[in-house]
């Protein structure tokens, strides 16, 4: 390199003298004025076990921020554009804390998705530190929303609106049919959703005249599982059900479906796989007639519908992390335009009284109480045909259930 | 003290409290918490690690299953705040005896049935497993829910708004141990421990009480493993048993060392620092490619024990004294 190159010039160093100036006088004024876009945190288990549950989120954010930015931006502001911050949580509480504190660094308003339990409640916590509104999108551990953190609302229901609308679902659906199962096998993964899920059942179910007559806990993960489809076998019990994460239901599924287990009904509470798509496309027979209780979009909403043909058309999966997301951001940018400026105050004051019902969720109007969506509500979704249909409850549903499962 | 011995401690000890003073300038350098959370992480894998290179790297007793004394420094200062309201302080002391309670009955099972190599590693291995599920479905723990602190960030309760007072918190806990660890291999004890790790049979020949030395090892070790273990637990406020005696925990109590130099003071360090500083780095340059960081720590363990096997401080030695054999000619 040259001598006169690297050495700065007096010409060079006035013109940036006075390029600072003019910026520092004009700067505050300027970024009051017109932000050149809103940051928000999207933050999802990219990598590790939770992986393809993350990226689905992910996908979901995306597509409501593409939206927003496609139908004018943020208008309160002056329609300007969201930027979305993606962080990898590497499925691991720490890893999200990591990215929040990045995410806070960029300078989001705010930070939505988190997935499972753990992530969200260290993320969400690390997060109050700055008052950064944070929305959980899935993560179902009531401790999220009841540590009294002033940041952090709930979008989705927790598993105490999930297990008591299961219990009411099964009740009705039940009665409806006739009453034909009166004994239940529970199994369960042993983590965090499956026992919790399982001590609650063992107590309700018998409250209600059902009969647990079997409780079996699995590992996740667990690469066999011929030995609780003979458990089952052995007991015969009128219904199974299920909550394990996807690997393992499949797996169940298909080995009952290998050994002619055949109950009257598969009923599942929060299920990995019961109600995604990819399980029905790879084991269409094996996930014939299979019931669940769970997040799940509108399937009577337009937008929903359109945005599933968009994924289809990706040739990816619409879970309901992409639904969950997608209608996440959505909540986050009615807030933000209501609270017209990106302030964390302000928009934690605006989600505090949301009653924001423009997303592509099966509830009602969003109404927070201690941070947690009342309006939220799981569905149950059955099978049927090689497609996903909701069947309860009836303001949503696109088919009706098919219970007892014929022999 | 002789002069000599003066200045062997003056050489012994200086390079510590420079590169420990040197670490201590971090928050004044940035105040990016970005940087004194990862920061932060990066002590406490090496606190681990530091913990695991007493037994592992001087004494040869390779286990694979450290994450049994994190988990339980973890969970003990957890559960004694969340259950018996205990001081958070008191409690830290109390989680970090805990740990080395554990260690002290695990080497004592082990060391007693007269457990080497690949058997020892295994058994620590099955132990911390068997403290995982335990702690998974007793509902002493919270169970597979975990056990939660409650966020009130007070001084009193061991919770800082600033990170950088956690920042400091950790280095002065891995500046002690490196203190601990220089003194240990100035011992006797010290000397014992290396004797057993080259030949474990000649070292009991010598009368040495190999028994008695490596249950002091594990101990210490499981003292300072769960120091980390109770750190992380005051630090992000919540344990569950995946987090605590998780494998994950094990492997990266041990690979620190590994790559940073066994059975040196500052292995641990070293490693934790070039392992955490390439992965962010990583992330930073190839604009943030999920599971990249992963790979490269792949990539990196791979070619430190091809290349490397003394880690990177032999490494660093073997490069310097290839120079100044060059220059010297």
């Amino acid at each position: 390199m040259t001598k006169h190159r690297t050495g700065i010039s007096r010409r060079g160093a006035l013109q940036a003298g006075v390029g600072l100036a003019t910026g520092a006088f004009a700067l505050p004024g300027l970024a009051r004025a017109q932000a050149t876009s809103i940051k928000i945190g999207i933050l999802q288990p990219l990598t590790g076990a939770l992986a393809f549950d993350g990226q689905a989120g992910q996908l979901g954010a995306e597509f409501a921020i593409k939206a927003v930015n496609a139908a004018g931006g943020v208008k309160a502001l002056g329609g300007v554009n969201l930027e979305a911050v993606k962080g990898d949580a590497l499925s691991t509480p720490e890893g999200g804390v990591s990215e929040v504190e990045r995410m806070q660094a960029e300078g989001v308003c705010a930070i939505v998705g988190g997935f499972a339990s753990p992530i969200c409640l260290a993320a969400s916590q690390a997060a109050s530190r700055y008052d950064l509104p944070y929305i959980v999108d899935v993560g179902v551990n009531d401790q999220i929303v009841n540590r009294g953190l002033k940041n952090t609302f709930r979008f989705g229901p927790g598993s105490s609106i999930v297990s008591a609308q299961a219990l009411d679902n099964l009740v009705k659906l039940n009665d409806a049919a006739g009453k034909p199962i009166k004994t239940i096998a529970l199994v369960h993964e042993d983590g965090l959703f499956g026992s919790g899920l399982a001590k609650l059942l063992e107590t309700e179910l018998p409250k209600r005249g059902f009969e647990v007559i079997e409780s079996i806990a699995h590992p996740t993960p667990s690469r066999d599982m011929s030995n609780v489809a003979l458990q089952i076998k052995a007991k015969n019990p009128d219904l199974v059900i299920p909550s394990s994460y996807y690997g393992e239901f499949v797996l169940l599924a298909r080995t009952m479906q290998q050994q002619r287990i055949k109950p009257k009904g598969i009923f599942a509470i929060l299920n990995g796989a019961a109600s995604n798509y990819r399980f029905v496309k790879e084991f269409p027979e094996a996930a014939e007639n299979v019931i669940d209780t769970n997040h799940w979009y509108d399937p009577r909403n337009e937008t929903a519908i359109a945005l599933k043909k968009e994924v289809d058309g990706m040739g990816k999966f619409f879970t309901y992390n992409v639904a969950l997301n997608y209608s996440a951001v959505l909540l986050l940018v009615d807030a933000i335009e209501r609270a017209g400026s990106v302030d964390r105050a302000k928009i934690t004051a605006a989600l505090e009284t949301s009653t924001f019902s423009k997303h592509i969720m099966p509830y009602g109007p969003t109404k927070f109480v201690n941070g947690q969506n009342t309006g939220a509500a799981p569905v149950n979704t059955q099978v049927q045909g090689g497609d996903i249909k909701v069947v309860f409850p009836d303001a949503f549903a696109n088919a009706k259930p098919i219970f007892p499962v014929p022999a | 003290m002789t002069v000599s011995g003066a200045r062997g401690m003056f050489s012994a000890y200086a390079p510590i409290l420079v590169v420990a003073a040197l670490l201590a300038l971090t928050p004044l350098a940035t105040s990016a918490n970005t940087v004194l959370n990862a920061m932060v992480l990066a002590l406490l894998v090496a606190l681990a690690g530091q913990g695991w290179n007493i037994l592992g790297g001087y004494g040869g007793q390779f286990s694979f299953g450290h994450a049994a004394f994190f988990g339980t420094g973890a969970y003990g200062t957890a559960l004694l705040q969340a259950r018996y309201g205990l001081n958070a302080y008191v409690a830290f002391a109390a989680a970090i005896g805990a740990g080395a309670a554990v260690g002290a009955a695990i080497g004592f099972l082990s060391f007693r049935s007269g457990l080497r190599g690949s058997y020892f590693a295994l058994v620590t291995l099955a132990f911390a497993e068997v403290f995982r599920i335990v702690a998974n479905a007793s509902p002493f723990t919270g169970g597979a829910a975990g056990t939660l602190l409650k966020l009130d960030v007070a001084p009193g309760n061991f919770q800082f708004a600033s990170r950088a007072i956690f920042f400091w918190i950790a280095l002065a806990l891995v500046t002690l141990v490196l203190i601990l660890t220089r003194a240990i291999e100035r011992s006797r004890f010290g000397a014992y421990l290396v004797a057993i790790r080259e030949n474990e049979s000649a070292a009991q020949a010598l009368g040495i009480d190999t028994f008695k030395v490596k249950l002091q090892a594990i101990t210490l070790s499981a003292a300072v493993t769960a120091a980390a273990g109770a750190f992380y637990a005051q630090y992000f406020l919540y344990v569950n048993a995946d987090i605590a005696y998780g494998a994950a925990v094990s492997v990266e109590a041990l690979l620190a060392p590994i790559i940073g130099g066994l059975g040196t003071a500052f292995g641990p360090l070293i490693g934790t620092l070039a392992l955490h500083g390439l992965a962010e780095g990583a992330k930073a340059l190839t604009g943030r490619i999920p599971g990249i960081d992963v790979a490269l720590y792949g990539a990196l363990v791979v070619l430190v024990i091809a290349f490397a096997p003394k880690g990177l401080r032999g490494l660093a030695a073997r490069l310097g004294r290839g120079l100044s054999t060059r220059w010297a000619s």
